[in-house]
């Protein structure tokens, strides 16, 4: 717990990396709603309200895309600070076992980056419902989707990460993830040819959270195939960093 | 406890190059020990193959009587280390920094902290961030990191690497106190004249082996005795005692001549000697060997075998 507790202190005080975070959550749902806000203000009979369900369906992706954007930030630099400050070999000769500092980084970055996203997501939910206006409320099923959905996309991009990290460079960390996340899953999920293959990439399996009907291109499978293949990856790239982490020189 | 750090034919390839060779070192407790070479020598991967940064090729360790890596935890829980330059998470404070480390130690650790950046004299920047601390602040941060852990061993490389005369001084009263607690501290070093001021025991390393261990004044004082001489005709003097061949090296500036006698002839037969030869001796002394001197010729006999 204390090591938890180490992570998150040496997140938290990363002033750039956090303010880059909240803005990309927190921030994008404000500034989102205030734009929406203000169009119907200006002109209510074009512009309909600010909440409802639908604008609640656009400010999910929204979120999604940039929070994932935030949850590789955090984790990029969970999985990489230690060496990159050089401390990392302080760590080990307190004679802690290389894959315990290792593992920690997971539980402290989900800390740092999970209360961001409940906040941006709780803003999006009330003003869904505080602004609905005329327009459908968004149910309760759909709201508990979509924070599934957020919590599934994001944390699996924390873990991937940080095991990525104990290879790469933050920088490097963050290019593959982001363009693996905005293009590469998305271009394979469009190959029908892949067919059935298509359900072993994690952006798909995280797509299988969302209500039925939000997301056409989303690859049918059940929700314990999506689990396996979640869980899966991040089994994969967490193996792979602690056995780097383990056997590396410090 | 004999020895606190005990290795045995302890060697770490790189490739075909053996940066550390066959070493056989004995730390025994207590001490200021001086692990002295030049650059390159192999101190520090000695030091990070002790420490299990590093895996020793073969060779067996064993730290604070424990044998590593079997009951590694066990042993470095007592041990603190720089390793290389002390680095830090620049973004954070200082005492920050202890914090992070002192979780990875036991609970007591987060306690010592107010006193380890008081023993260090950082009390009053502690809650400044470390990337705001001259090179000289972050060894003493360095200290405090070692000294949250109560160490029974503290192993420092370069310790005195950047610090200015205050700050060097100041290093070595603190290396002095440790040892006064009854730690033992192991500090790397090319500084052959602080290693003499603060070591009482040294092992001098050149590529990769342990030429010699022992005493700092054992060491020092090993070899053919030199005897200074302050003479009023240098030329006669170098002319008489040339002529005896139990004065194996004759060294004049001035008048005043650097003699080494073989075994066989003391002083006071030199000073006989030059005084029969109508000569005036108004200073005659043994010459102490600097441990940089004994370090210089070792190495440069290494230099010389190859």
């Amino acid at each position: 717990m204390r090591l938890v507790q180490a992570e998150i202190l040496k997140l938290r005080r990363r002033r750039g990396t956090m303010i880059w975070c909240a803005l990309l959550t927190i921030g994008a749902v404000v500034v989102a709603e205030i734009v929406l806000l203000s169009l119907h203000a200006a002109n209510p009979s074009k512009h309909g309200a600010a909440g409802g369900a639908e604008n609640l369906k656009n400010l999910l992706f929204l979120l999604g895309g940039l929070g994932n954007v935030a949850a590789i930030l955090i984790g990029s630099a969970a999985g990489s600070q230690d060496v990159s400050a050089g401390v990392f070999r302080d760590l080990v000769v307190t004679g802690r076992p290389r894959p315990t500092l290792f593992s920690v980084r997971v539980p402290g970055a989900l800390a740092v980056f999970l209360p961001l996203l409940a906040v941006a997501y709780g803003i999006a939910v009330a003003c869904a419902y505080g602004f609905a206006g005329g327009k459908p409320q968004p149910t309760g099923g759909e709201v508990v989707h979509y924070a599934i959905y957020l919590v599934a996309l994001c944390g699996i991009d924390i873990v991937l990460a940080i095991g990525l990290a104990a290879f790469a460079s933050s920088r490097v960390v963050v290019s593959v993830l982001i363009a693996w996340n905005a293009i590469v899953s998305h271009l394979l999920i469009s190959i029908h040819s892949l067919g059935g293959a298509r359900t072993f990439i994690d952006v798909a399996a995280a797509d299988h959270f969302l209500p039925a009907g939000v997301d056409d291109a989303a690859i049918a499978m059940g929700t314990a195939t999506a689990i396996v293949v979640l869980l899966a990856w991040a089994s994969v790239f967490l193996t792979a960093g602690r056995l780097w982490t383990q056997r590396r020189d410090a | 406890m004999d020895s606190v750090i005990e290795t045995k034919a302890l060697t770490k390839k790189f490739g075909s190059r053996s940066a550390v060779d066959g070493v056989d070192l004995h730390v025994p407790a207590g001490v200021a020990f001086g692990f002295l070479g030049p650059n390159g020598a192999g101190k520090t991967t000695m030091i990070r193959t002790l420490l299990g940064l590093t895996q020793p090729t073969s060779g067996e360790v064993s730290l604070l009587g424990l044998p590593q890596p079997s009951k590694r935890r066990e042993a470095l829980a007592r041990v603190g280390a720089i390793v290389e330059e002390p680095r830090f998470h620049p973004h954070l404070t200082g005492r920050e920094n202890l914090k992070i480390v002192a979780a990875a130690r036991d609970r007591a650790a987060d306690t010592r902290i107010p006193d380890s950046l008081q023993r260090v004299g950082l009390a009053h920047r502690a809650d400044d961030r470390v990337k705001t601390y001259s090179l000289g602040m972050r060894q003493r941060l360095g200290i405090a990191r070692c000294l949250i852990a109560d160490p029974a061993l503290l192993i420092l490389d370069e310790p005195m690497n950047g610090l200015d005369p205050a700050g060097i001084l100041e290093m070595r009263h603190l290396i002095r106190a440790f040892v006064e607690e009854g730690r033992t501290v192991f500090l790397s070093s090319h500084l052959l004249d602080e290693v003499e001021k603060t070591c009482d025991q040294i092992a001098i390393v050149d590529r990769g082996r342990v030429v010699v261990q022992g005493g700092v004044s054992d060491i020092a004082a090993t070899g053919d005795p030199t005897v200074l001489l302050a003479v009023d005709d240098a030329d006669a003097a170098r002319r008489v005692l040339a002529t005896d061949p139990r004065v194996t090296n004759i060294e004049a500036e001035g008048r005043e001549l650097r003699i080494t006698l073989a075994e066989g002839l003391d002083s006071g037969e030199v000073n006989r000697a030059l005084v029969t030869a109508g000569i005036a001796v108004s200073r005659l002394e043994p010459a102490r060997a600097s441990l940089e001197e004994k370090f210089l010729a070792i190495t440069s006999r290494l230099e010389g075998n190859e």
